[in-house]
């Protein structure tokens, strides 16, 4: 019993630790769908961009040799944000924009075919220029913190749980971030002519916002958001320039979860996908990890189709 | 201040206004009316840039409007409440009035504008916090022209701020604009299907049939013109 209830404490708080990142992960693209629609099948890839930056940030560029073994990787991640974001901006700009924003309206479907074609080509060039450019040989963001924890208790009956310490970091920066986020989003006035471009494009262009900057703004800033939470992932598991691909569907399945177009939602999205992974290990075997996600997936969209924070039918 | 020469605009190939020319000077306050299909939101959709005209010239003050992109024109004064309200549904009424003042006049002069709007609409204050998505049609409606409001436009153009609304609530926003009106002297530009209520508050009035001006003139001219009672007014 006791040794049941360890058990469950331990799968919960690891659940809470990844699904944090997940989270993070899941609102890089809820944030990119949220006000563009646009569906980026190349999010998984720009999460795998977003870990070698973090990486090479680390080893190769100096961020070692300043901050240390222990702390490095985190400040290298975080570096890895800004840059990726730049990266987003600029494959917004050239091109993205092509078949999205102001230009589609006179696209058939609203340019979303064309979208998916695009982002599944930029998807498969990033793969493969990663394995040209990076090898196959995997790679991770390892600190001395990864293989090390936190023993919380002993608590009543004597249990303890264990915290890794890493994950307990990335945890607490992604939590940071989330929050960073959310008080632009919410509070500025720049975040709220994103939300006003999400809501309605052709008013947004009435009140003088340009629609085109806004969401190169939200794809660039979701780039970055993703890649962060890549890079938090990395100082646990290690990566490789398919790595993406694993991800991309979790990303979606999160934003789905969570309500299409909110971006608290898609964070939630992604905790539930943590928990879910986590906990499953108690009673299945490892390896059915994201069987058991997509189970859950199921049922809870087949009980609530528009997701947690999904909106069935809006007033206009 | 708004001056439309030999406007041609449409969808793909199909031309919806044909030849179309308004003016609309500082101060007035001109209606345009006319039957469903006619063209006139196509004629402030092409104002905004939403549409691009294929012929003819659109000057407001000294820019040629065909130079500027839709997002820069707001910039230039001109504040265009849309059909159907659109305001923002997941933004707050507030959030939604300083979206309407997001041009550099909206900042400078936020707080008398945001103190004039709540004393001409009530309403707005009393539902800042609300998400407008759950205002009723009315109270939207409102919304959407203090959102105008609150870019201290030099144009403000209304498209049929009545529609689908119940015809007391019609009325009432009415009165609302034309106070509005007797108290900023703001230039205003409207397209509305209420033919009677509209040019009886009209300094000057354009009748727009099939893309093309069938009949302009002033508020007297309009309003004993017997194409206009026959066809609008019932008489």
């Amino acid at each position: 019993m006791t040794q049941a209830l360890e058990g469950f404490l331990q799968a919960l708080s690891a659940g809470l630790l990844i699904g944090a990142v997940y989270g993070l992960m899941c609102v890089g693209l809820g944030l990119i769908f949220g006000v563009m629609r646009v569906i980026n099948f190349a999010q998984g890839d720009f999460m795998m961009l977003g870990m070698y930056a973090a990486f090479y940030f680390f080893t190769a560029l100096g961020v070692q040799a300043t901050f240390g073994n222990t702390f490095g990787p985190f400040v290298a991640i975080v570096l890895a944000g800004p840059v990726l974001a730049a990266f987003g901006y600029f494959v917004h700009l050239t091109l993205i924009s092509r078949v999205s924003g102001t230009r589609t309206s006179s696209l058939e479907g609203e340019g979303h075919y064309a979208q998916l074609i695009l982002t599944l080509g930029i998807a498969l060039i990033l793969q493969n220029g990663g394995l040209l450019v990076f090898g196959s040989v995997l790679a991770s963001i390892r600190t001395p913190l990864s293989s090390s924890a936190w023993e919380l208790g002993p608590m009543f009956n004597d249990i303890s749980v264990f915290v890794n310490k890493a994950r307990g970091i990335d945890a607490v920066v992604s939590l940071v971030t989330m929050l960073l986020l959310t008080l632009l989003i919410t509070r500025s006035r720049l975040g709220k002519s994103l939300r006003a471009a999400a809501d309605n494009p052709t008013a947004a262009t009435y009140m003088g916002i340009d629609v085109d900057r806004a969401h190169r703004i939200a794809f660039a800033l979701g780039t970055g958001i993703t890649a962060i939470a890549g890079g938090l992932l990395a100082t646990n598991y290690p990566f490789h320039p398919f790595v993406g691909v694993e991800y991309v569907i979790v990303m979606y399945a999160g934003v789905v979860l969570g309500g299409m177009g909110s971006i608290i939602g898609a964070f939630w999205g992604g905790m539930t996908i943590g928990l879910v992974q986590q906990m499953s290990t108690l009673i299945l075997p490892t390896q059915l990890q994201n069987a058991a996600i997509f189970v859950v997936f199921l049922l809870i969209i087949f009980f609530r189709p528009q997701g947690f924070f999904g909106r069935m039918v809006e007033r206009t | 201040m708004l001056r439309i020469e030999g406007l041609t605009a449409g969808y793909s190939a199909i031309p919806v206004l044909n030849g179309v020319s308004i003016k609309v000077e500082q101060g007035q306050f001109v209606a345009i009316v006319g039957p469903n299909g006619a063209g006139k939101t196509t004629l402030f959709k092409t104002i905004s840039g939403i549409v691009r005209p294929s012929a003819g010239t659109i000057t407001f003050g000294d820019h040629d409007l065909r130079s500027i992109r839709p997002a820069q024109r707001a910039h230039l004064g001109i504040a265009h409440v849309p059909e159907g309200r659109q305001v923002f549904p997941s933004l707050t009424v507030m959030e939604n009035l300083e979206m309407g003042a997001m041009t550099e006049a909206g900042q400078r002069d936020w707080k008398h504008n945001i103190e004039r709007i709540f004393a001409w609409l009530p309403i707005l204050a009393e539902r800042r916090g609300q998400f407008a998505g759950t205002l009723s049609g009315g109270q939207q409606q409102m919304l959407a022209i203090g959102r105008g409001l609150a870019g201290s436009p030099k144009l403000l153009m209304l498209d049929e701020p009545s529609m689908g609304l119940a015809p007391a609530i019609a009325d009432f926003i009415f009165e609302r604009l034309i106070e509005i009106r007797r108290q900023s002297n703001l230039t205003i530009l409207l397209v509305e299907q209420r033919v009677a209520e509209a040019l009886e508050s009209a300094d000057h009035g354009y009748v727009l049939e099939a893309g093309r001006v069938a009949l302009e003139g002033n508020n007297q001219t309009l309003r004993a013109d017997d194409r206009i009672r026959k066809a609008y007014l019932g008489m």
